[in-house]
């Protein structure tokens, strides 16, 4: 689907009909009671209400069984490494955890997201009903100190034992620029030119 | 009774009147037989595992930090060495979500073309398994001789974009066209090498051949089979529960190829099978590589029949900046379902790259499949998931 | 004095015969395997043919540093590669190269041969237990239980071979092969025990013998990828290449048995009397060499079995049959 130029998408128009993609997420939101969806670059996201995340996901698991991933997006104004959001006077400070669900018989999928406040994040966990949840938690904890709750075995993933911080968060450094500053970009190859430039060789 | 009961029996008999303590075995992170470095806290009994702890993080390099510091040209290189036996088949579900931001397509040529090259490193991924398997078993040979038809493939790789692991050849709106040769002949330079298909159609026929000569070596032999089948079977709810996917779910009997479903290249212009086998142990997910194999080798001839002329990348700006959105695209790498979720705020660099990794996943069910195996099977099992260190760990 | 003399003569002789070939077997092993897997294998050693290879290991390990780990009970840890040594060695004393040219001529050599190779068991257990290192040990007793499993095929093989031929002296064991059976036209023909009913016995020796020791697809004890070399982890250095030479020569050793039990020793059919001193030891030496090759070629092309496959197949399928070969063998001799 990402080889069709979009000459027929809706983007402009609000008058077009709704994509397959957009009836299958506002079905799946309103069967599963979910607060909202949004479908952009083929890509569902569905919003859920943070204390009915966990029974909505097992819920959805009855059609989309294939447990993909889990994880977070720390959404902050302050950043210490690369480029911050593009509208930092309008954006909410917040942790997004998303959960991707799809199905093994067609190409369905749907990304689960769900709104955590910055100060003590705390969410359901999943490794109840989900075993491979188990590992994605403990990643998602380590890296943005998201608590599981009901998860029996919150430690560090990848991380060495005597690590402090969570090293995700955008007000984390990269502790290789701090050590050494960053040459800036330098590209060896440079972009593609057009074909009436000349070739720099 | 079988041996395996009378075993369990007698076990059981022992430790109520000795009571006998577990012993504690450190496994790894050098060893053997772990790919790469794994550590396995295993609590045994005699032989019997009792219960097994994976722990991972000795390879992690730290990719989605180090993702939003980068412009996406540089995380295209980045990316090549997550799974490393697998580089090209990296790169391309990341390149094709960006231009999904972008909008832009990839012209025809060069899609062809990415669907070769993920192909061959298709071939190239599993011709590593089908030698390093029998090698954890005892099998000396095949490793020799897998390893040698692999070199033919690695050529052609090297060949073609000049790094056998690492190609990083793709470019946001197509691949890296070949520069050399000045102004005058840049039409001409600015393609595949001369000679590319032709040395790609023997290289096939070889692999073909690599195939038949490990049917015979491999599979028919009693002692493999007394090795892997029924060992380390994996039922399929349980199987989607961990998020397995790619020859590991397809040999638990779910016939899910993302190359069927999910139409990132131009594989619904090609005739392929989907292999998959219903039993869920070793055996079938090493028959599974094997078949898979067989068909990548047709679908590579098909494409070279059908691949068109024409240019290899599209305009793209000479800055990159990626609007607004987050997409989530994935493709079919060699050992699974393999993608990235781009959260881009407008910039030259993501805000967010999470990489939904085949081998993490594959990995995170070890604990639940070697519970009250021996350790002789740990080997058989682990190395039957075929997962590579620096994908599970990034 | 005579006496010491003729021993020492006889000493030195059969270390220089088995410690040559050992090496010569390592050599083939090294070699032969590396052509069944399109290598080329050892190239530089000693000019063309990589032949000083063996040598070179040798000189190798001899200038290594002695090491044992901090823990390990060092006077066990250093016998045992010597009791392992011994029980190898100590089985070409008795093994005839022709009628008169024997190291001892003993009337109970087949009894002695297997008494003497089940103490490698005892060296076995005491390398994994006094290296003080959990995958040793795993090792040591999973060599243990194998060794001791498949001794009951080996000797139980051996019995039916002693029935038949009625005595357990090796040299009257090839004299029994070269009896006559039958004639054609005027010339004697006399066979091998291989091909007089002992085909399902030479099979079981074989089998047993590559599990005494511990070769593909018996290799568990030092299942390389699993155990990083089982019982032997801990040893470098000289006790090293002697467990290593030790192999070597036990598998010598062993094909030596198989060829003088099975397939009529250093016998020749249609030979005039004159013509054997001289052709007996050679046709031995082919034989052993053909069973050494044999056992070489098996290691390169299959996996290994599991230990409690291993196991099932020594007490479930080797000594049940080996021991319905003992009671047709003992049938047929009473009836024909």
């Amino acid at each position: 689907m990402s080889d069709q130029p979009d000459t027929d998408q809706a983007a402009e128009s609000p008058t077009s009909e709704p994509t397959p993609l957009e009836v299958f997420a506002a079905d799946v939101t309103e069967r599963l009671g979910c607060l909202s969806y949004d479908v952009e670059f083929d890509t569902v996201r569905v919003f859920v209400d943070k204390d009915k995340w966990v029974d909505t996901i097992n819920e959805a698991r009855t059609e989309l069984p294939f447990f993909s991933w889990l994880s977070a997006i720390d959404w902050s104004k302050d950043y210490e490494v690369g480029e911050g959001v593009a509208d930092p006077d309008s954006l909410e400070e917040r942790f997004e955890v998303i959960c991707r669900l799809s199905s093994v018989t067609n190409g369905d999928g749907v990304n689960f997201v769900t709104v955590l406040p910055r100060e003590n994040p705390t969410i359901g966990s999943l490794t109840e009903s989900i075993g491979g949840a188990e590992w994605h938690e403990r990643e998602a904890h380590e890296m943005f100190g998201i608590m599981f709750e009901g998860h029996n075995n919150l430690i560090p993933l990848y991380l060495p034992d005597d690590f402090i911080g969570n090293p995700l968060l955008k007000s984390f450094p990269l502790i290789a620029r701090e050590v050494k500053p960053w040459p800036g970009e330098v590209d060896v190859e440079g972009l593609p030119e057009t074909d009436d430039e000349e070739d720099e060789s | 009774m079988t041996s395996r009961e009378l075993m369990h029996r007698s076990e059981v008999a022992v430790s109520v009147e000795l009571e006998t303590p577990n012993m504690t075995l450190n496994i790894g992170p050098q060893h053997p037989s772990t790919h790469g470095v794994l550590r396995l806290i295993a609590t045994v009994d005699g032989e019997r595992i009792t219960s097994l702890e994976p722990v991972i993080g000795y390879m992690h390099r730290g990719y989605e930090k180090l993702a939003e510091v980068r412009t996406y040209a540089q995380i295209t290189t980045l990316v090549n060495r997550i799974d490393w036996v697998s580089g090209f088949a990296n790169e391309v579900p990341f390149i094709l979500g960006v231009e999904r931001l972008m909008k832009v397509e990839a012209p025809e040529r060069a899609q062809w073309i990415r669907l070769i090259l993920s192909e061959l490193f298709r071939i190239s991924s599993h011709l590593v398994f089908m030698s390093s398997y029998p090698l954890e078993l005892g099998a000396t040979t095949p490793l020799m001789y897998v390893l040698r038809e692999r070199e033919y493939i690695l050529e052609l790789i090297e060949g073609l974009t000049g790094g056998r692991f690492h190609p990083n050849f793709n470019r946001v709106g197509g691949i890296k066209p070949n520069y050399g040769g000045g102004s005058q002949s840049k039409k001409q330079s600015m393609d595949l090498p001369a000679g590319f298909f032709k040395s790609t159609i023997e290289a096939m026929d070889r692999m073909n051949k690599i195939c038949d000569d490990i049917d015979i070596l491999v599979t028919g032999n009693e002692l493999f089979k007394a090795r892997t089948v029924d060992i380390g079977v994996i039922p399929a709810e349980k199987a989607l529960e961990f998020g397995l996917s790619g020859p590991n779910l397809r040999a638990s009997g779910i016939a899910y190829d993302l190359r069927k479903i999910e139409n990132y290249l131009p594989y619904d212009q090609l005739d392929f099978n989907v292999i998959s086998r219903p039993g869920g142990d070793c055996f079938d997910r090493y028959m599974v590589r094997l078949e898979e194999i067989r068909e990548s080798v047709k679908i590579v001839r098909q494409a070279i029949d059908i691949i068109p002329s024409g240019p290899l990348q599209a305009k793209v700006p000479r800055i990159l900046k990626v609007p607004r959105g987050q997409v989530y695209s994935r493709a079919e790498n060699p050992k699974g379902e393999f993608g990235y979720y781009i959260v881009s705020e407008g910039g030259k660099m993501p805000y967010r790259l999470k990489i939904r990794s085949t081998s993490f996943s594959n990995l995170s069910i070890l604990s639940w499949v070697l519970k009250d195996q021996l350790i002789p099977d740990l080997v058989a099992i682990m190395g039957s998931l075929d997962f590579v260190l620096g994908d599970v760990d990034r | 004095m005579n006496f010491l003399l003729f021993l020492g003569v006889k000493v030195a002789l059969l270390l220089a015969i088995v410690l040559t070939a050992a090496l010569v077997t390592i050599y083939v092993e090294l070699k032969a395997g590396s052509h069944m897997q399109t290598r080329i294998g050892p190239y530089y050693a000693g000019g063309k043919w990589g032949w000083a290879q063996p040598l070179a290991d040798g000189a190798k390990f001899l200038q290594k540093e002695d090491l044992a780990p901090a823990k390990a009970d060092r006077t066990v840890f250093g016998f045992a590669p010597y009791v392992v040594m011994m029980s190898s060695l100590a089985i070409f004393a008795v093994i005839p190269l022709h009628g008169s040219f024997v190291a001892t001529r003993l009337d109970l050599g087949v009894f002695f041969i297997l008494a003497i190779s089940s103490l490698s068991v005892l060296g076995v257990l005491m390398a994994g237990w006094s290296s003080a290192n959990k995958y040793s040990l795993i090792g040591g007793l999973r060599a243990a239980a194998q060794l001791i499993a498949y001794e009951l095929p080996l000797v139980l093989a051996v019995v039916a071979v002693v029935i038949q031929a009625g005595t357990m002296s090796l040299v009257g064991i090839v004299e029994a092969q070269q009896a006559t059976l039958f004639t054609i036209n005027g010339i004697a023909i006399s066979l091998p025990y291989i091909l007089t009913g002992q085909v399902v016995g030479f099979i079981i020796f074989m089998v047993a013998s590559i599990a005494e020791l511990s070769r593909i697809p018996f290799d568990m004890p030092i299942a390389e990828s699993e155990l990083t070399m089982g019982y032997l982890t801990e040893y470098s250095g000289i006790r090293f290449s002697m467990f290593f030479l030790g192999e070597y020569a036990s598998m010598v050793g062993l094909s030596a048995i198989a060829a003088t039990l099975y397939l009529g020793g250093y016998g020749v059919p249609f030979l005039p009397q004159s013509m054997e001193a001289f052709a007996g030891p050679a046709v031995l030496l082919l034989k052993v060499s053909a069973l050494v090759f044999f056992i070489i070629w098996i290691r390169w092309t299959w996996p290994r079995l599991r230990e409690d496959q291993l196991q099932s197949m020594a007490w479930r399928w080797l000594i049940p049959i080996s021991l319905l070969n003992i009671a047709v063998i003992g049938v047929f001799k009473v009836v024909l």
